[in-house]
């Protein structure tokens, strides 16, 4: 009738090596900074053990089904002389391929229920550190009780150690995710959710926020700095230390910041105490700033103090209508808060 | 009753003449057959739109850190691209097909009510619109198709944009209750003589299973909806946690929706595949009792896995297995399902059409969808992989590998049989492979974009992820997507034209649609063919396994003539009615009421207009009852589902207040027992009523429907002193979850005794007008069902919310 490809087994091998070639060229790496397959914690590698199971009974099946249908598809291919033969069914076979798939059902439920209570009722260990995360639109709040140390987008903990991550909601959904240290959970507004987790190597893991909340909800990134024990030690140090006095371009930055809307929204330790907006305290130590978008440099800074919505879609803080020099020397300010 | 005497010698005539012409007769038509070509048409516009509102987030997504459009638009595209394709294009494309071919499938002339059935296309055509005109005033919605609180509040999305989405979906429900109401009582009701449930055609037990779902979950999502909106409108409570509400109601109310959706979406596909690959296998459907009953169970287990969707929101560890475990025994009957359809193939001598070609590619890619489906069914790994690009390619490969293939496998298949032309098979070859090429060049990179962490639904991403040049593929693939629907879209237009003409079976077809000629007369069959057994017309054509043809049974005429249902405006104007209420609520409370006697009138003409209409008195069907009947019960046990709703959330905030009043100290129980007892005593006098019209006794009746609605009345009456004391007391909608819950559940049970009422008194003028005979008394026995249900429904409330402490 037509002389077009009509043979899906040929055209599906085809369309196979092409993208294995593809993926061969551009080398389809599984150790982005983002991946989920890289098991930097504890808690990821008891996901991986799942996760793996999982997937090779799935490619088992899934080839089984491609091969049968291929096979189907050449040999009752209507042709003379093929007759189609009237069957109505199977009993036996059809029980045979009820329970086959209950049997790998098995193989996952089994790994999968052992690592749901593992990973989720045990209670948080002694020495547990835990840090309160706090998911704003669109920015992360992490608050250590403990220790009594407050920043912003990102996080540092000691290697080694368990960690809690306990949500709080202040405005709508947001979820925290930091995949190389673990699956995600959700910050519910009036709810309570943790995470516990041991980072097992030092490092700066990405996270994201992984639950639509809103305009800038692609711009809610944020690290989890895992530290060696005593790097941590002198990074809380660092933070509980009080804000530096500025000089130069920053004395009259923090003048600027001290008399403007800032300090309805931020806290700078013996300047403001606002809570809307992140802790500025130790601002200049995060490389990173506006939730993971920007290195913390004083060009990208006073960009961002001129028009903050104009660089992040819906951003709360608004445009203070700031000339270019006071936004400088705002940015020199906060820059220098190390 | 000369006039309905004339009117039904019209339709006599009717049957033997043709088809009416022209726009009023596709606005005012109840056939079938034009309501499904009417659905085929508005849902592949819709899926147009849907699919270019898909391609520019595939340009944006093309390039890291890209400007095509701003975040806001972003976020509105994807809200609306989810919402089209699963409401507008997906659902519909499957109604197309439930109405044009389920009643050809099971031998009736039409469903079982025609008027009903162009109302739920009226209102589905208009509910579409109006999501989209908002577009138009700039505010479309984007707070994602799952629509999550608190973002949906009004404190953070002010705008009207949710509001649209909220009132179309409410209006789009609606229309989908109302269909699948009309369908269950076709189905069980207006089957051809010898079609007994297990001879079924596949495709319509499927739909059978689809119509209870959709029956059934949406009355939780409608309830959630209201919800919302009565937050977002009236300042209610149901989402807020400073008073003490709780943001995952909402979560629970979409996904025990959301998940029967799913089914909902893909078991049209099934059961269409389940035609296509015996047909062209020219074997029977392997184990079809099988195929049946896994499709019934995948529906009822997909009532029980809601929450597999909200494994990242901390339900806990329990709740956590016991949604696992439930999800994955899901995958036991739709395994089976693809392992009956390869057991078709194998001995077949396959006919390789591209409907065949859909069918098999459904097999192959709804395998992929649903294996990858397995994979988050274990919530450690779904932890890692929600919300991200791997669900994305996973429920893409679920909806366009399997219903899209499925629906376009029925397209190829039933064209012939709708138009009377074949589709070209060449260049639906062509458009086949391109969609294979392109879909899976789309969506299989998304498993590994998902898999190295690129979350859903954001509108640009940084380098240095690793995630640009499978975002690259994807959207190049996107395209190749689009160009093959244009392919397909050609076809149809060339094929309208100069197709070669079908003859009425093409395919040597197995079931009854193919007994009739392409296209078939506005009555469908010039006698209703008999049915002894499944796959009936292929035996007769070539014998049964052995050989042996059995002699046709001769068709039986129908005993009293065929009479097809006469043309009605009606149903546009209730439609029009409805959107223009919704259109109100966001413009001007006069707009409210004018859309409200809109409705009022519409549906009052449309209830009278064929009283008395021969053709609607004996309506009794295959499983003894009239189609009526069958219906409200359906219909009530929706209500169920949806009074149950709202009762559970009453019991879910009681206690849960963070200021008073609170029910003990308001509540008056002992007039409450005596409104009651008022509405207990009027389910007596309704029993009476029914008893006298059944006896023809015209002065009984008439005194005891007034009667009736005489006491449903005093219940209003004592609801509105309840309701004014309690707003006196300081208890309000807004005064605390206590009273949002105590307000929207009396109140929508008092609206339920209102509407009651008014069916009432429509009965007793009837009555006094002469209009309510002996043969009238179903109508007098749906009314008062609907009655009593009212009536135990306010039982329950009266103990659950007065009496339990």
């Amino acid at each position: 009738m037509n002389r077009l490809p009509t043979q899906p087994l040929g055209l599906c091998l085809r369309a196979a090596l092409v993208v294995a070639a593809a993926v061969l060229a551009s080398g389809c790496a599984f150790d982005g900074p983002m991946s989920t397959l890289v098991a930097r914690s504890d808690l990821n590698r008891s996901i991986l053990s799942v996760y793996r199971i999982i997937t090779w009974a799935t490619v088992i099946i899934g080839l089984l089904v491609f091969v049968i249908l291929a096979v189907v598809l050449l040999r009752f291919r209507e042709r003379p002389g093929l007759v189609a033969h009237q069957i109505h069914g199977h009993t036996a076979l059809e029980i045979a391929w009820t329970i086959a798939p209950a049997l790998v059902l098995l193989i996952i439920a089994i790994p999968t229920i052992q690592v749901i209570f593992r990973t989720q009722t045990a209670a948080a260990p002694q020495n547990a550190l835990e840090v309160r995360v706090r998911g704003w639109q669109w920015w992360w709040e992490f608050r250590y009780p403990s220790l009594d140390v407050v920043t912003a987008n990102e996080a540092h903990v000691p290697v080694g150690q368990p960690i809690v991550f306990v949500m709080e909601g202040p405005d709508v959904i947001h979820s925290f995710w930091v995949p190389q240290l673990g699956g995600k959970r959700d910050v519910v507004p009036g709810r309570l959710n943790r995470i516990t987790l041991t980072p097992e190597h030092p490092g700066e893991y990405w996270g994201q926020c992984a639950e639509f909340c809103g305009a800038s909800h692609a711009n809610m990134q944020l690290r989890v700095v895992v530290d060696e024990p005593a790097a941590f030690d002198r990074w809380v140090a660092a933070q509980k230390a009080p804000a530096p006095e500025p000089s130069g371009d920053g004395a009259a930055g923090k003048e600027i910041y001290a008399r403007s809307a800032c300090v309805g929204c931020h806290t700078i330790r013996g300047v403001s105490a606002g809570v809307l907006g992140p802790d500025l305290t130790h601002f200049g130590s995060r490389t990173l700033f506006g939730a993971g978008l920007w290195p913390t440099t004083a060009d990208n800074v006073a960009a961002w103090v001129k028009d903050p919505p104009a660089l992040k879609p819906g951003a709360k803080m608004p445009n203070l209508h700031l000339s270019d020099a006071d936004s400088k020397a705002v940015a020199a300010y906060l820059v220098g808060l190390k | 009753m000369a006039t309905h005497e004339a009117a039904l010698l019209r339709h006599e005539h009717a049957v033997h003449a043709p088809a009416a012409t022209g726009v009023w007769s596709w606005i005012t038509t109840v056939d079938h057959k034009r309501i499904g070509i009417l659905y085929g048409v508005t849902a592949l516009t819709f899926f147009a739109v849907g699919g270019i509102e898909a391609l520019i987030i595939r340009l944006q997504l093309a390039r890291p850190n890209s400007t095509v459009v701003s975040a806001e638009t972003f976020n509105a595209l994807f809200t609306m691209h989810g919402t089209t394709m699963v409401f507008l294009a997906i659902m519909p494309f499957g109604s197309a097909f439930f109405n044009y071919m389920l009643p050809l499938m099971i031998g009736a002339r039409d469903v079982a009510f025609p008027r009903l059935n162009a109302l739920s296309y009226w209102i589905f055509l208009l509910g579409g619109l109006f999501i989209n005109a908002s577009f138009l005033v700039g505010a479309p919605p984007d707070g994602g198709w799952f629509g999550y609180t608190s973002l949906t509040l009004r404190q953070y999305s002010p705008g009207p944009n949710i509001d649209f989405w909220l009132l179309g979906l409410q209006i789009l429900g609606a229309s989908s209750v109302m269909a699948g109401v009309n369908f269950i009582a076709t189905i069980l009701n207006m089957r051809a003589p010898g079609l007994t449930l297990m001879r079924m055609p596949v495709f319509v037990w499927m739909s059978l299973v689809v119509q209870f779902l959709i029956v059934l979950a949406f009355p939780p999502i409608t309830i959630g909806l209201v919800f919302l909106m009565f937050d977002r409108f009236f300042g209610t409570h149901f989402y807020d946690v400073a008073a003490g509400g709780n943001v995952l109601l909402w979560q629970h109310l979409f996904w025990i929706f959301g998940h029967p959706e799913v089914y909902i979406l893909i078991l049209p596909a099934f059961g269409i595949v389940s035609e296509v690959l015996p047909t062209f296998a020219r074997k029977p459907l392997f184990g079809a009792p099988v195929v049946i009953y896994s499709g019934i169970l995948i529906g009822f287990f997909g009532f029980g896995v809601w929450a597999h969707h909200m494994f990242a929101a901390g339900m806990g560890p329990v709740a956590d297995a016991a949604f696992s475990i439930g999800t994955m025994l899901i995958a036991i009957p739709t395994g089976v399902k693809i392992f009956n359809w390869l057991a078709t193939l194998w001995g077949g001598s396959i006919r390789p059409t591209v409907a065949f070609h859909y069918a098999a590619g459904l097999v192959a890619l709804f395998t992929v969808g649903g294996l990858s489906g397995i994979m988050h069914s274990s919530p450690p790994v779904d932890l890692q992989q929600t919300d991200t690009y791997f669900v994305v390619a996973h429920f893409h490969y679920v909806l366009i590998g399997g219903s899209l293939f499925g629906l376009l496998a029925g397209a190829y298949y039933w064209w012939p049989k709708i138009t009377g032309r074949f589709l070209d098979e060449r260049l639906g070859r062509v458009q086949f492979w391109l969609l294979v090429a392109g879909f899976n060049l789309t969506f299989f990179p998304q498993h590994y974009l998902g898999a190295i962490g690129m979350p859903r639904r954001i509108y640009t991403y940084g380098p240095g992820r690793g995630w640009e040049f499978w975002n690259l593929m994807s959207t190049v693939g996107a395209f190749g997507i689009g160009l093959s629907v244009l392919l397909f879209l050609v076809n149809a237009a060339r094929s309208l034209r100069h197709g070669a003409l079908a003859p009425a079976d093409p395919w040597d077809g197995r079931t009854l649609e193919w007994r009739t000629s392409s296209p078939p007369p506005v009555h469908n069959f010039d006698a209703i063919p008999p049915v002894y057994g499944r796959d009936t017309f292929w035996r007769e054509k070539h014998g049964d396994s052995r050989g042996r043809k059995p002699t046709p049974l001769p068709p039986r005429p129908d005993p009293h003539g065929i009479h097809m249902p006469a043309p009605s405006f009606w149903p546009l104007v209730t439609a029009l009615g409805i959107v223009i209420t919704a259109a109100g609520a966001l413009t001007h409370l006069a707009v409210v009421v004018l859309g409200a006697v809109v409705v009022l009138v519409g549906g009052w003409a449309f209830a009278l207009e064929h009283h008395r209409n021969p053709a609607h008195v004996d309506q009794v069907g295959n499983l003894g009852v009239d189609h009526r009947k069958l219906a409200m019960w359906t219909f009530l046990g929706s209500e169920c589902f949806f009074f149950g709703t709202m009762i559970a959330t009453y019991l879910a905030y009681k206690g849960h207040d963070k200021v008073g009043p609170h029910p003990h100290e308001i509540l008056n129980i002992p007039l409450t027992t005596i409104s009651t007892f008022d509405l207990l005593m009027s389910s007596l006098l309704m029993v009476l009523a029914l008893h006298a019209v059944q006896r023809g006794d015209r002065r009984q009746a008439r005194m005891w429907l007034f009667g009736t609605a005489f006491f449903g009345l005093i219940f209003l009456g004592f609801q509105a002193w309840e309701f004014t004391a309690f707003v006196h007391e300081g208890l309000t909608l807004q005064q605390n979850l206590f009273g949002s819950t105590f307000f929207v559940l009396t109140g929508f049970h008092g609206g339920h005794v209102a509407l009651g009422v008014a069916m009432l008194l429509t009965l007793g003028i009837l009555d006094l007008r002469g209009k309510l005979a002996v043969q009238d008394a179903p109508r007098v026995e749906v009314v008062g069902l609907y009655w009593h249900f009212v009536d135990v429904v306010w039982i329950v409330i009266f103990t659950v919310v007065y009496l339990i402490p």
